[in-house]
């Protein structure tokens, strides 16, 4: 049997809220397999977020055990996970996070200066072409409509070739016909460098084009679906 | 992460905050032109100082002896890299008759064989100089013994067995400000002069002088003209213990204090002016973390580690304090050209500015190196920003290394450690500056986290909307407050105790010399010739006319022990001639104001003959409380018992005396009146005129030339002071202000969501208003208080000079923060505050 890319035991979230301990995620436990696309669904506050937060090494569960490519990462210290990061992981969120003072090719070329690629420029721009941004790398977020930063951000986190690629709700700031488009692109990307992809979102639509669909609810696993379902 | 790519992000970073980035430049700039500009000011105060030194001495050393001078001084002259000058001199006091009238009167005689002095001018009438105004036939003398009907001009004057045409009228005569131990006039002639009279006959003392002027004092054996002193005193002359040396440096004890006084001050200044800067920059870089927050998280997320993403604000900070740097160097290079051009009267004539490029460098590296201390503490905060941040912007921050947030605070300090240390070039100093830096951040801490904390106490029900906003404010964990209250409440300490050392000090300098300091004495006053002399005194316009009983007397034993013996014990030469010299005793009731009692008690001791000694003089000769001391009083032994210590501020030109006796122990013996008054000048020649005739046998002595000597370098010392203090402090408010302002930063969003909640855009103005003025009162309230007790603390002691500050102030510096606080803090906010709401909202 392949070691799992992700694999999650008996995972627990609480956070201090007023003076009672609250928690957000109860005794999870998951496994997703190189190459997997699985999306997360639930309810607004279900703890979707979080769980991605903490498969990704962004935060630390209160207790359980958190693997990536069989290494325990619940361990580690802030500069172990930050390396991890920079070899493995890449990220698209909601409000789409790029670096306001740097241009679309910048925000682009930034990881692959991290991981110290060797044609990095090229890639960046090849990457940004893919996106359909080929003539707009010079120009800065504020200068890009939403669907535009949202596709330089899917070009940043596909650009150092990570291993996992970590969304959440990539389209839920953008109207219906942009958020398809940057979808569409997502799983063209994915499909191409084979990425392992877990998306959180609450459009079932989407949803239907992952390999397994895991719902959420207050905090624990309500079901999970498999096999990337036929239109409902 | 490769030195290019880390480059090319640094100098993206910048991007995008051009205002801010203004800003820090602005600041550090100042800071660092503050630091060169007082270098030069310093120089020049230095310069000025140094040349006004030499004038009072006339000559950069003086040895001297009574008895000639050992053939080694002349041989270790040949042995130095510079070339030198010297000029010989014979002093005496001897007797000199007039055969026109028949007075004879003890005159002080200097007899002077080469250049004299070296140093300023004797004020000469006939405008010539004094070689050609010397034959060995000729005498130049002092106005106090020519009168008109009596000696003038082209009269004769006989000294010893020889006689003398006065040639020229001596004025004013540098070097001569010993005035306790003045004999009499002054009168002038060649050393081939002085051996026609053949004194040596007539058993005179006779001391031998020796003046120098050396090309260069660096090029002297050990560097400098202390050492070199200290070596010909103690390595180079054998058995030098009968010769007295004097450097300029020694000058006058008046103006020899005031310097140093200044000199401290303008060290502590320069040092204060660059944490000033540096507390601008921690206080921007702060802000601009604050700001970046989100985007730190982001580069977090893409695999940056905390020190990386410390690299590359480091790195900013660091161009952007080069740059800054460079621009303040410039700045502050131009200072020189300013004073020279504007305030001239801080320079003595003939004193010429140096361009400083040292000093330039030196405060570019300072800029850079205070820059990066002092944004390492607020760096530091990147360990606390929390990756999970780009999935919600409330993430809780992650709590830093130990390691990272103790670091930084001890490179700060370490910083400041070294950046004392090479303004002041002394460690001690340098290390008390930092170790006070650091208690009193401690102090204002402390303050302002209770503060906070009682903020957060306080019923809010009450109070009205605005206060609620801004106590909450104050109140609001981790958001910052309690950095900016240190930040501005430092500031604060900084630019007020500045002011208030200012203005101390030159108050202390200009009141130094009392404006009725008297301008001429009068010695050996019969006691019943004063009722006559104070007659003529009121007729010629004399005011603050005083007048002590003088004893003359010897030391003849120390607690029992005949000086005799005492002599050889390994005292230096000031307290062997201490020891022996003829002294001058007076008896008061009680001590005039420029005198302080440092032990025992005046006149405590009802059995004994009580004597109060000056302290310097007692070191001297060996005396403490309880010393019993034995005078020979013209023949008659009288016992003392000495009960009390005190200092004297010799600087007032009161008439003060190293020994005070008691009421009643010396009455019965003969004395002499010792008169003082202050004499308009036009009046002094008539007066001169009239005492002759009506107390033939007082001597008259003139000090208005030293006065107002004395008083020249004093006012200069003040302005220097209040020049640098004002700069400074104007210096101070505008990074103070900033400061505030930055406070005010990321104001955009609040702004917005206040509006859009349908606050007027003057309800904003007035929330925000009370919140930086409680902010500022908090900040002004800690700051003025710290700075009240540095400025007291260096006042009085580094300085001793028994500060009166002005209490009242505290307050008002506390509403002045307040009012600088909002008027910054909104200025800043301006722009947020004219944006429409929705597009601070979409740019966040
Ligand atoms: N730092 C925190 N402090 C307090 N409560 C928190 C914190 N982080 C998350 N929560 C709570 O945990 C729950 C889960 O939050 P999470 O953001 O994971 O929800 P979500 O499923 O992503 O919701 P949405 O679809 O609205 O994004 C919510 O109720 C939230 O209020
Ligand atoms: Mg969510």
């Amino acid at each position: 049997m392949t070691v799992p890319r992700i694999e999650c035991r008996a995972i627990v979230k609480r956070l201090p809220s007023g003076s009672a301990l609250l928690t957000i995620l109860d005794t999870l436990d998951l496994a997703i397999e190189p190459g997997e696309f699985v999306a997360i669904l639930g309810p607004s506050g279900s703890g979707k977020s979080t769980l991605l937060g903490l498969l990704a090494g962004l935060d630390r569960p209160t207790s359980g055990e958190i693997r990536i490519d069989g290494e325990r990462i619940d361990t580690l210290d802030e500069d172990a996970l930050a390396l991890l990061r920079r070899r493995k992981v890449g990220f698209v969120f909601q409000s789409f996070q790029l670096l306001g003072n740097l241009t679309a090719l910048e925000n682009v070329l930034l990881p692959l200066e991290l991981a110290g690629v060797a044609s990095a420029r090229d890639r960046a721009r090849e990457l940004l072409a893919a996106v359909g941004l080929g003539e707009r790398g010079h120009h800065f977020p504020s200068q890009l409509s939403g669907g535009e930063q949202q596709r330089v951000a899917l070009a940043r986190a596909f650009a150092p070739r990570p291993a996992i690629l970590f969304a959440d709700e990539p389209t839920g700031n953008l109207d219906l016909a942009t958020g398809a488009r940057v979808l569409e692109l997502l799983v063209e990307l994915r499909s191409r460098e084979n990425t392992t992809l877990v998306l959180v979102t609450h459009d079932r639509e989407v949803a239907r084009l992952a390999d397994r669909r895991i719902h959420l609810r207050a905090g624990r696993i309500e079901r999970i679906a498999c096999g990337a379902a036929a239109s409902a | 992460m490769n030195l290019r790519s880390a480059l090319a992000s640094i100098a993206r970073e910048s991007r995008g905050s051009r205002g801010r980035l203004l800003f820090f430049v602005a600041c550090l700039a100042l800071g660092v032109a503050a630091i060169v500009g007082v270098s030069a000011l310093v120089e020049a105060v230095r310069a000025g100082m140094r040349a006004q030194a030499r004038e009072l001495l006339g000559a950069d050393l003086s040895v001297s002896a009574y008895r000639p001078l050992p053939e080694d001084l002349a041989l270790q002259h040949q042995l130095i890299d510079t070339e030198f000058e010297r000029t010989e001199i014979r002093e005496l006091a001897t007797m000199a008759s007039s055969s026109k009238n028949g007075r004879s009167q003890l005159v002080e005689v200097k007899a002077v064989g080469g250049r004299f002095p070296f140093y300023g001018a004797l004020g000469l009438e006939p405008a010539k100089s004094l070689a050609e105004l010397l034959t060995p036939e000729t005498c130049v003398v002092a106005p106090e013994l020519l009168a008109p009907g009596a000696l003038a001009l082209g009269d004769a004057l006989s000294i010893g067995s020889a006689s003398y045409v006065i040639a020229g009228i001596v004025r004013d005569e540098p070097g001569r400000l010993g005035l306790a131990f003045t004999a009499g006039p002054r009168v002038f002639l060649s050393l081939d002069g002085l051996a026609r009279a053949e004194l040596e006959h007539f058993g005179s003392r006779i001391r031998h002088r020796a003046l120098f002027r050396y090309a260069d004092e660096t090029k002297l054996h050990g560097g400098d003209l202390q050492s070199w002193e200290w070596l010909l005193a103690r390595v180079y002359l054998k058995d030098a213990e009968y010769l007295r040396f004097e450097t300029y440096h020694d000058g006058q004890p008046t103006v020899r204090r005031a310097v140093n006084r200044v000199e401290r001050y303008l060290g502590l200044v320069a040092l204060l002016s660059l944490i000033l800067g540096g507390i601008g920059v921690a206080m921007i870089v702060r802000a601009w973390i604050a700001e970046r927050t989100q985007a730190v998280a982001v580069l977090r997320c893409l695999g940056f580690r905390p020190r990386e993403v410390l690299v590359l604000y480091a790195g900013n900070v660091v161009l952007l304090a080069a740059l800054a740097s460079a621009l303040g160097g410039l700045a502050g290079s131009f200072v020189p050209l300013v004073i020279e051009r504007w305030l001239d009267e801080l320079l003595p004539t003939g004193v010429e500015l140096s361009w400083q490029p040292l000093a330039i460098v030196r405060g570019v590296w300072l800029g850079i190196g205070i820059a990066l201390v002092f944004s390492l503490p607020p760096l530091a905060a990147i360990w606390r920003v929390a990756p999970a941040r780009v999935l919600r912007q409330e993430a809780e921050p992650l709590a830093a290394p130990r390691l990272v947030t103790w670091g930084a605070v001890v490179l700060l300090a370490a910083g400041i450690f070294a950046a004392a240390w090479v303004q002041s070039d002394d460690l001690e100093h340098a290390a008390a500056f930092t170790g006070g830096l650091g208690v009193l951040a401690l102090l204002l801490g402390a303050a302002a986290f209770g503060l906070t904390k009682l903020a957060a106490r306080l019923p809010r029900e009450r109070l009205s909307p605005y206060l609620v906003h801004g106590v909450a404010a104050l109140a609001r964990p981790g958001a910052g407050v309690l950095g900016a209250a240190l930040a501005l409440g430092f500031g604060v300490l900084v630019v007020l105790a500045m002011a208030l050392t200012e203005r101390e000090l030159s108050t202390k300098l200009e009141r130094a010399l009392p404006a009725d300091a008297p301008t001429t004495f009068f010695v050996d006053v019969q006691p019943d010739q004063w009722t006559d002399v104070e007659r003529t005194l009121g007729a010629h316009g004399a005011t603050a006319i005083e007048k002590v009983p003088v004893v003359t007397a010897r030391l003849k034993s120390i607690d029992g022990v005949d000086v005799e013996d005492t002599r050889g014990r390994g005292q230096g030469g000031r307290g062997r001639w201490a020891l022996t010299r003829e002294q001058r005793i007076t008896w008061l009731d009680a001590l005039p104001s420029s005198n302080t009692l440092v032990a025992g008690a005046l006149w405590s001791d009802p059995a004994a003959n009580e004597l109060s000694i000056e302290e310097g003089f007692a070191e001297d000769i060996g005396a403490k409380l309880g010393t019993r001391l034995v005078f020979d009083v013209q023949g008659v032994p009288i016992d003392f018992t000495v009960t009390s210590l005190r200092t004297v501020e010799w600087e007032s030109f009161q008439i003060n005396f190293f020994l005070v006796a008691e009421p009643g122990a010396l009455e019965q013996a003969p004395h002499m009146v010792l008169g003082a008054a202050r004499v308009d000048e036009t009046a002094e020649d008539p007066l001169q005129d009239e005492l002759a005739k009506v107390a033939p046998n007082v001597t008259f002595l003139r000090v208005r030339a030293i006065l107002a000597k004395v008083r020249a370098v004093l006012d200069r010392l003040a302005l220097a002071v209040r020049v640098l203090g004002l700069f400074t402090v104007i210096v101070g408010l505008v990074i103070l202000a900033g400061v505030a302002s930055s406070t005010a930063l990321r104001r955009g969003r609040e702004v917005a969501l206040l509006k859009t909640l349908g606050v007027t855009r003057l309800g904003v103005t007035g929330l925000f208003a009370t919140e930086f003025a409680l902010l500022g009162l908090v900040a002004g309230l800690v700051g003025a208080s710290g700075a009240f007790a540095l400025a007291f603390g260096f006042l009085d002691i580094v300085l001793e000079l028994g500060p009166e500050l002005p209490w009242h102030w505290l307050p008002l510096a506390a509403a002045a923060t307040a009012a600088l606080a909002a008027a910054s803090g909104l200025a800043a906010s301006a722009r947020a505050l004219n944006t429409r709401p929705l597009e601070s909202l979409r740019a966040s």
